[in-house]
């Protein structure tokens, strides 16, 4: 009886870290090094051909379709609407070390090849079934929000004096909605609701202590609001969490996770729940930490770790596919990892492929 | 004519002529101290029935006597002392004092007086004294050791007279320093005028009082303090001092030495003379002597003296809320600091770079095993190419020079010191950045090479070039100087901004290559000035044709500094080890290197940024490198682990064209 005892606590202990497993790699056809967007699917993969340029490959065609600077360099973002994506260009990557400096951003059709200027700036994103862009200013303090159907502006004032090299986190939940992070004289961080029609903002959030950051994310049903602390802080943390299926009442989120750690955070928002980077021990004196990606279910607080790599830093979603970058490599945490066949698969006739021609 | 005595007094003599003296004592006490009752003789072996002696137990004797160590140590230090003595008498009562060393042979000092020294003299001068024989001497000369009769007055010594015969004789104090110390170690007396009063202050701005940063720079500054001749001297004014104060020593001749004590004390600053009463109590002690610089709060190294107080002005500033602290406003926040971790994480906007830094715990360790030079602001906020700000932060810890005056931002520091750095090796070509004008006479364009801002008469100073321009084109006076004003400070209706050349800047806007700004010359605008490119560098080289141009390759080829790849902690470990004032410096995406300030947003994302990690941490198996980015404040370090740093150099390793490996030991 007392064997059978341990051979199920056994048992369970595995099964509950039963993720917590060895990622595999993320594998692709091509060269880590040159992808810069990939689909869930791998049928669609924007790559630098070369210095200063990118080019689409798709299963039925490769065309090098932006072309800049041989020192330029790109970024390239979708989101899970799946309509654009958006492309930054980022001038001397390797020649002029600036956190300064703006990147031209493009905007163009997902899976295509036609990228529109948009306009000049830094940490651009997508909203709102990709009909929104958002970008901001790093010297001005400046977050832009544009319609790209419309081409509509509209412009918001950052404070964020005390911390020159400060990005603010954006997330717009409605056509005149938008939540953005900024941070006040005394380093306080806020998460603000701006109404674009009426023009006026209201505090959402505000952190109770200095030195932390505002962290979002969404779904179609809730938006995720995290707070972390910064590195050689002693904060805790925590996630609030706010469904937006029953109306937008902003004011009415509730506490998803509470923790006297200092968790890296870098939350991603899925049907499944937020993932986030906890830290599962900390050398306070040293500041050195242990951090996992763990999933929070946010209805019941439920924590589930996820990984085992014992150094999670970064945590990024790409079509679906979740990614933990680490030492130049990159561990799928959620999608297939291995899309390095060269199959074409067959057109199912639920789905309307479209036969990307440019005629 | 040898004169090193038969007996080391290495570091282990005490310990081992004690526990022989102790033993052989403890035995004679033991055997006189005892008693036993002898037991009844016709009672013992009385032969039992069986006809075998019964012999009867031991009794416990009635009364027993057993010294404990206290009292075994007295009882050793007085037989020492009764030896001493005894035989001083003995040798002047026969006549034997010594004169002449120069008709004997094989001159040693006594054992029973080595013995006696170890017996009575602190183990700090016992190990300095065991380092040389020279050192031996001097610590004899200076009081350092002691013997028997407390201060040594007299020496006893053993030699070889001319007819072969082992003697003995004893030699007063003054004697044995001319007519053995002086022919033995002509250097002891060139010190002994050093350390005259008239010639003290001289001699002290020689001595070099350095404030080690990480253990293995601790162990050569405490192995230096060993070796150095002028130790003895110097640790014989801390015990003069201490002894004055606490009023110690002879009666009779307290207050004659409580006046030159307030004369020497004038001589020597506090800080030296902390810095005195740790080296001279710790000499034995290595881990003793560390632990006052590497385990004591920076904060309070700072309100001692020891540090520079630039490492609390920033905090200071934004604690006290006054831009320029006075004093007392630092002593009273230094006080605040020690207790109120969160203090440190926001300083003022003057030198402002990544914030928040640490806390005021974690940024004192980090600062007590840092050894990058920062005694200057150098604003990396107001820095558009870190790559210059890195490296100028090496060049003027290599270097050391005084910084120059600046106009601007202070980051025209970094600026200046870059745009000379490759002026110096024929790089200046590389430098884009230019202020061009229509020459109209000439029917050209002309354009002189800038960077913003001012540092000294530097030709490249924008200042100076458009002072140049004015003087070529507007028939400025020769005399003619322009000015970097701050857009808040500039009042054209003040008479002193009327005249003159001016160029107003929005400190918000400007930086090293770009600058939003507007230029007035005797009260009127000049916009005839166009600014062309940027300053763009390699740090590392991205191209083979472009390597010569790279920044490290002319701090490795030209400035002559040693760079070697380090890729494991291993190997950075042994490099701070092995090397005497080296650095690490590097290139990686700041998304590895500072997670919690960067997020990655897209696949293949990496911001290079440029670093310099100046000191290691270890405690058991753990490792933590102090390191500063490009955009954090010299004053605010980081502790940053390996598996950061890994990951931050082998992700720009994917992202650089040559996928070169971009992380350098250089000394």
């Amino acid at each position: 009886m007392v064997l059978i005892n341990i051979i199920m606590v056994f048992i369970s202990f595995g099964l509950s870290s039963a993720h917590s497993q060895e990622l595999p790699k993320f594998l692709t056809k091509h060269s880590l090094d040159t992808i810069r967007y990939i689909s869930i699917d791998g049928r669609y993969a924007y790559v630098k051909k070369g210095p200063g340029v990118l080019g689409l490959v798709s299963s039925f065609r490769s065309i090098d379709f932006l072309s800049d600077a041989q020192t330029s360099d790109f970024m390239v973002k979708g989101s899970r609407a799946k309509r654009k994506l958006l492309v930054e260009i980022i001038p001397a990557v390797h020649g002029e070390y600036d956190f300064y400096k703006l990147h031209k951003i493009m905007a163009m059709d997902w899976g295509n090849s036609n990228p529109k200027e948009v306009g000049l700036g830094i940490s651009s994103k997508l909203h709102l079934e990709d009909e929104w862009v958002s970008y901001y200013h790093p010297v001005e303090k400046i977050l832009t929000l544009q319609n790209l159907i419309t081409q509509k502006k509209f412009t918001i004032q950052l404070q964020a004096k005390m911390n020159p090299f400060f990005r603010p986190e954006v997330d717009m939940v409605t056509s005149d909605t938008v939540l953005y992070t900024d941070i006040n004289e005394q380093g306080y961080a806020a998460l603000i609701s701006y109404n674009l029609l009426t023009q006026k903002n209201a505090i959402i959030y505000k952190a109770p202590q200095t030195a932390t950051r505002i962290e979002l994310c969404s779904m179609p049903n809730y938006v995720a609001i995290g707070e972390f602390p910064y590195e050689g802080v002693s904060r805790g943390s925590k996630i609030l969490y706010l469904k937006t299926s029953q109306g937008m009442n902003l004011a009415g989120y509730t506490s998803a996770y509470t923790s006297l750690d200092e968790d890296l955070g870098n939350i991603v928002c899925t049907q499944k729940g937020v993932f986030f980077i906890k830290t599962m021990s900390q050398d306070k004196k040293l500041s050195l930490k242990v951090t996992e990606v763990v999933l929070l279910q946010p209805d019941t607080g439920k924590i589930e770790a996820r990984t085992s790599l014992k150094h999670v830093t970064q945590l990024l979603e790409m079509d679906g596919r979740i990614l933990i970058p680490d030492r130049g490599e990159y561990y799928v945490l959620e999608g297939r990892s291995n899309i390095s066949d060269d199959v074409l698969k067959s057109i199912t006739p639920t789905k309307t492929e479209e036969l990307p021609l440019e005629l | 004519m040898k004169m090193w005595p038969p007996f080391l007094p290495s570091r282990y003599s005490k310990f081992l002529a004690s526990t022989v003296l102790t033993a052989g004592l403890c035995f004679s006490f033991f055997a006189s101290a005892q008693t036993v009752t002898t037991p009844n003789p016709t009672s013992a072996n009385t032969l039992a029935p069986s006809n075998k002696p019964v012999i009867s137990p031991i009794t416990t004797p009635a009364t027993v006597s057993y010294p404990g160590i206290i009292e075994t140590f007295e009882k050793i230090i007085t037989v020492d002392n009764d030896k001493f003595n005894n035989r001083s008498k003995d040798l002047t009562k026969n006549g034997r004092t010594f004169t002449d060393a120069t008709a004997v042979t094989a001159l040693d000092l006594e054992p029973d007086f080595l013995n006696s020294i170890i017996l009575h003299s602190d183990p700090s001068y016992l190990k300095l004294a065991s380092m040389a024989k020279c050192r031996f001497y001097d610590t004899i000369l200076t009081d350092l050791l002691k013997s028997a009769e407390g201060k040594i007055k007299n020496v006893l010594v053993t030699y070889i007279d001319g007819k072969g015969n082992r003697q003995s004789s004893i030699m007063a104090r003054k004697d044995f320093l001319t007519k053995v110390v002086n022919l033995e170690c002509p250097e002891t007396q060139k010190l002994i005028n050093l350390f005259q009063v008239k010639y003290l202050d001289a001699t002290m701005k020689d001595v070099p009082f350095e404030i080690p940063a990480g253990r293995e720079q601790c162990q050569t500054v405490h192995l230096n303090w060993l070796t150095n001749p002028k130790t003895p001297f110097l640790c014989q004014i801390h015990e003069y001092l201490d002894q004055a104060k606490k009023g110690l020593g002879d009666p009779a001749d307290l207050e004659q030495r409580k006046a030159v004590a307030k004369v020497l004390d004038q001589k020597i600053t506090p800080v030296q003379k902390d810095y005195l009463q740790n080296i001279c109590k710790h000499l034995d002690d290595e881990d003793l002597f560390c632990q006052e610089f590497l385990n004591v709060s920076f904060w309070n190294k700072i309100s001692g003296g020891m540090e520079d107080k630039i490492y609390a002005q920033g905090i200071c500033g934004y604690v006290m809320g006054a831009s320029e602290p006075t004093d007392p406003q630092v002593r009273q926040c230094l006080a605040r600091v020690n207790k109120e971790s969160d203090l440190c994480l926001y300083p003022t906007a003057k030198n402002r770079g990544l914030t928040p830094q640490m806390n005021c715990e974690s940024l004192s360790l980090a600062l007590n095993y840092s050894s990058l030079r920062s005694n200057y602001l150098d604003c990396p906020a107001g820095s558009d190419q870190l790559a210059l700000t890195n490296l100028s932060r090496l060049l003027l810890n290599f270097s050391r020079s005084e910084i120059k005056p600046f106009g601007g931002s202070c980051a025209s520091i970094s600026a200046g010191e870059a745009y000379e750095f490759n002026e110096k090796f024929d790089n200046d070509e590389s430098w884009k950045l230019e202020a061009c004008y229509d020459d109209t006479l000439n029917e050209k364009e002309v354009c002189q090479k800038i960077f913003f801002g001012s540092y000294l008469n530097n030709p490249a100073s924008f200042t100076t070039v458009v002072a140049t321009i004015l003087k070529n084109m507007r028939g400025a006076e020769t005399t003619t100087q322009c000015k970097m004003v701050s857009s808040k400070d500039f009042n054209p209706q003040i008479l002193e901004f009327r005249t003159g050349c001016f160029i107003v800047y929005d400190p918000a806007r400007c930086f090293m290559s770009q600058c939003k700004h507007k230029i007035y010359y005797n009260d009127r605008p000049i916009d005839f000035i166009k600014i062309k490119n940027r300053v763009t560098m390699d740090y590392f080289p991205t191209s083979l044709q472009g390597e010569r141009f790279s920044q490290n390759y002319l701090l490795t080829h030209d400035y002559k500094k040693t760079g070697k790849s380090l890729s494991n902690v291993s190997n950075m470990v042994n490099y701070f080890k092995k090397s005497k004032g080296g650095l690490i410096h590097g290139v990686g995406c700041v998304e590895g290197l500072l997670p919690s300030f960067f997020k990655v947003q897209s696949f293949g994302q990496c911001t290079p940024t440029p670093f310099i990690i100046d000191g290691i941490i270890r405690e058991n198996d753990k490792v933590v490198f102090v390191t500063r980015t490009a955009i954090d404040s010299l004053q605010a370090p980081r502790l940053v682990s390996w598996s950061n740093i890994f990951s931050a150099v082998r992700s720009y390793q994917r992202y650089h064209p040559l996928k070169l490996w971009t992380l350098y030991g250089i000394d």
